[in-house]
């Protein structure tokens, strides 16, 4: 009997299947489970290429712009117990300083129920961009203004009357104030979204409703490791799923804004909590088949003490309204949209009324192609326009390479 | 799975030998040195609590035996038949799939959740969408090779759909024990699979009327 024997298809397939996913063998593609899978790691890097941002819309501090960006974040998980587990992130930026960006107990007190208590270093309670910072959860190159365009205000100064605030307008990326440190440093967004917050969370609730609450040491605007003003916040976030594919939320929080040494200088003993930062968001996220839609809003109302004339009589309030949108092209190519717009409340100074920080909007849309499932290349065109500075708009180019496991 | 047992149970058109010889068949196990670990979630920091515990790994044990190169006739064989692949408490269930060309596979959403099926593998690339519970996807394979399946939304979601353009494989138990039916009598390449590693092709005479035993070891 003879039989000719054919080579079956499947080995070539196997072959060409192990050539292409080579690079995939190389490097980890999945977290790497140590200890029977009590600890895993998993890291997040993010190349991003970007034209010189002239007009400092897309910086996250002095020295760093979101478009020109090199970020390495590793993170770990290590399970102590089925009640205890710790969990930590470090990252590195430009390749400069390795910064513990997260570091904090998971506390589960009945294995069956799912409520958890976090103490440490934790993720924000406010809001909901701001667990979605990795870019690989980021829709496009860009930061929603709300978690990263730089007001004027800083918790460590203090303007002296309307007119100095006013001086500052636009100018968030290195702002300085007479009354406390007047060194020129970088202010603050409404919702920071690159510097956690450390306290004690609290999460209960799963899919359909959920709730957390927060008591940390500094504020939305201006997250801290260590207390700077012997006042806590606290921040609460409620979240359901009526339906499949919809989620709403809405959040709130409110702590003392300014240092201790700031209001000190400012009006003296006794007022340190005066000065608050009070903010109120909502959220809400659908998605069905191939599309992906979210809007989110942010109110946010800072106390500043009122010293000289023109007086800052009020507190000066903004809203950040964001609407981005995601629809699948084809499998691992997908298109991407954002609208934002950040809005000021109005002062009176020596001139007249105006905004007391200059309104900015920003277009963004741009693709993302996956070369393989963890590996995927975004490329966006945003055009930012701000009603005030030295630069009033701006066209920027990014692309961007994106790399976990 | 079971739309792969009930396809081997069959004489395939064309594979019975063109004289009397009677089919054989090969059997054995395989056994994995290093026990895969569990599927992990990633420690996402950014999460308010703790994920789902997703730590079975019983599907992971079980492996595919195949033969490398068939007998004339076995290409020619074609069966549209359907197998499913199950999103079940942030899993895929089965983990592994292996089937034939011209198979649909379908996906149902079991959870309570969104699920968003997708595959950028070479041999067949795919994104469902993401579709709620009650719901199903099919997709048809055309094309053997191997098929990562992942989810768009969990990552920790993963699962392998080995496509063969002939009969001749078998599925593992969970002790790693296989049996290849229905094989003409012959001397054949057999190769094992478990999670993207394996064998050396082993040659193997299939007797006539009989059964070949094979062991392989993984890892």
């Amino acid at each position: 009997m003879t039989y000719v024997l054919r080579r079956a298809a499947l080995l070539a397939a196997v072959t060409l299947g192990s050539a292409v996913s080579a690079f995939a063998q190389v490097l980890p593609a999945e977290p790497i489970a140590l200890a029977g899978g009590r600890v895993t790691v998993a890291g997040d890097v993010t190349a991003s290429f970007g034209p010189d941002d002239t007009g400092f819309f897309n910086y996250t501090d002095y020295e760093h712009s979101a478009l020109r960006l090199f970020r390495v974040d590793l993170t770990t998980s290590v399970t102590l117990s089925p009640h205890f587990a710790v969990l930590g992130e470090l990252r590195d930026e430009n390749i400069e300083t390795l910064r513990a960006y997260a570091l904090y107990l998971r506390v589960r007190p009945w294995i069956d129920r799912p409520v958890d208590i976090q103490v440490g270093r934790v993720p924000p309670t406010f809001g909901a961009f701001a667990r979605r910072v990795y870019a690989a959860d980021n829709l496009l190159i860009g930061y929603p203004l709300a978690y990263q365009y730089l007001t004027s205000l800083r918790p460590d100064a203090v303007p002296w009357n309307a007119d100095e605030l006013l001086r500052m307008r636009a100018r968030g990326w290195l702002s300085g104030f007479s009354i406390g440190d007047q060194t020129l440093e970088n202010g603050v967004a409404l919702a920071t979204a690159f510097r956690w917050d450390t306290g004690v969370q609290v999460h209960a609730g799963a899919n359909a409703l959920e709730g957390t609450i927060s008591v940390t040491t500094g504020t939305l605007s201006n997250p801290r490791v260590t207390d700077d003003n012997s006042a806590p916040q606290i921040a609460a976030r409620v979240s359901a799923r009526p339906v499949a594919g919809l989620v709403l939320g809405a959040s709130a929080s409110q702590g003392p804004f300014l240092s201790s040494v700031a209001s000190r200088g400012a009006v003296g003993d006794g007022h340190d909590r005066s000065f608050t930062q009070t903010a109120w968001g909502g959220d809400v996220e659908y998605s069905r088949g191939y599309y992906l839609i979210r809007a989110e809003t942010i109110w946010s109302q800072w106390k500043l003490p009122a010293l000289g004339t023109p007086v800052i009589d009020r507190p000066l309030t903004a809203l950040s309204t964001y609407v981005e949108g995601r629809y699948k092209l084809r499998p691992g190519l997908y298109v991407a949209g954002r609208i934002d717009h950040l809005g000021f409340s109005d002062i009176v100074g020596s001139s007249g009324t105006e905004s007391w920080e200059a309104p900015v909007s920003r277009v963004e849309i741009g693709a993302g192609y996956s070369i393989q499932r963890n590996l995927i290349v975004k490329a966006s065109v945003q055009r930012n326009t701000r009603d005030g500075g030295r630069v009033t708009n701006a066209t920027l180019v990014a692309a961007q390479l994106v790399y976990w496991f | 799975m079971f739309a792969c047992s009930a396809f081997l149970a069959r004489d395939p058109i064309g594979v019975r030998g063109v004289d009397a010889a009677r089919n054989g068949a090969i059997r054995g196990r395989v056994d994995l040195r290093k026990t895969p670990a569990p599927i992990e979630p990633r420690p996402n920091v950014a999460d308010l609590g703790a994920a789902a515990a997703t730590l079975d790994i019983s599907d992971r044990l079980r492996s595919v035996v195949y033969l490398e190169s068939a007998p004339r006739g076995a290409f020619e064989f074609v069966e549209t038949t359907h197998a499913v692949m199950d999103q079940r408490g942030e899993r895929f269930v089965p983990h592994i799939l292996a089937i034939t060309t011209g198979t649909t596979v379908d996906f149902p959403n079991s959870d309570h959740i969104y699920h968003n099926v997708f595959s950028l593998s070479k041999t067949k690339r795919f994104d469902l969408g993401r579709y709620a519970a009650g719901h199903s996807q099919p997709v048809r394979f055309d094309r053997p090779g191997i098929v990562r399946v992942f989810c768009d939304i969990h990552s920790h979601m993963n699962a392998f759909i080995l496509v063969f353009s002939h009969p001749f494989f078998s599925l593992t138990d969970n002790e790693g024990r296989y049996r290849i039916d229905n094989i003409p009598p012959g001397s054949y390449n057999v190769i094992a699979w478990n999670e993207g590693v394996q064998s050396e092709p082993r040659a193997v005479t299939v007797p006539d009327g009989g059964v070949a035993e094979e062991d392989f070891a993984l890892r």
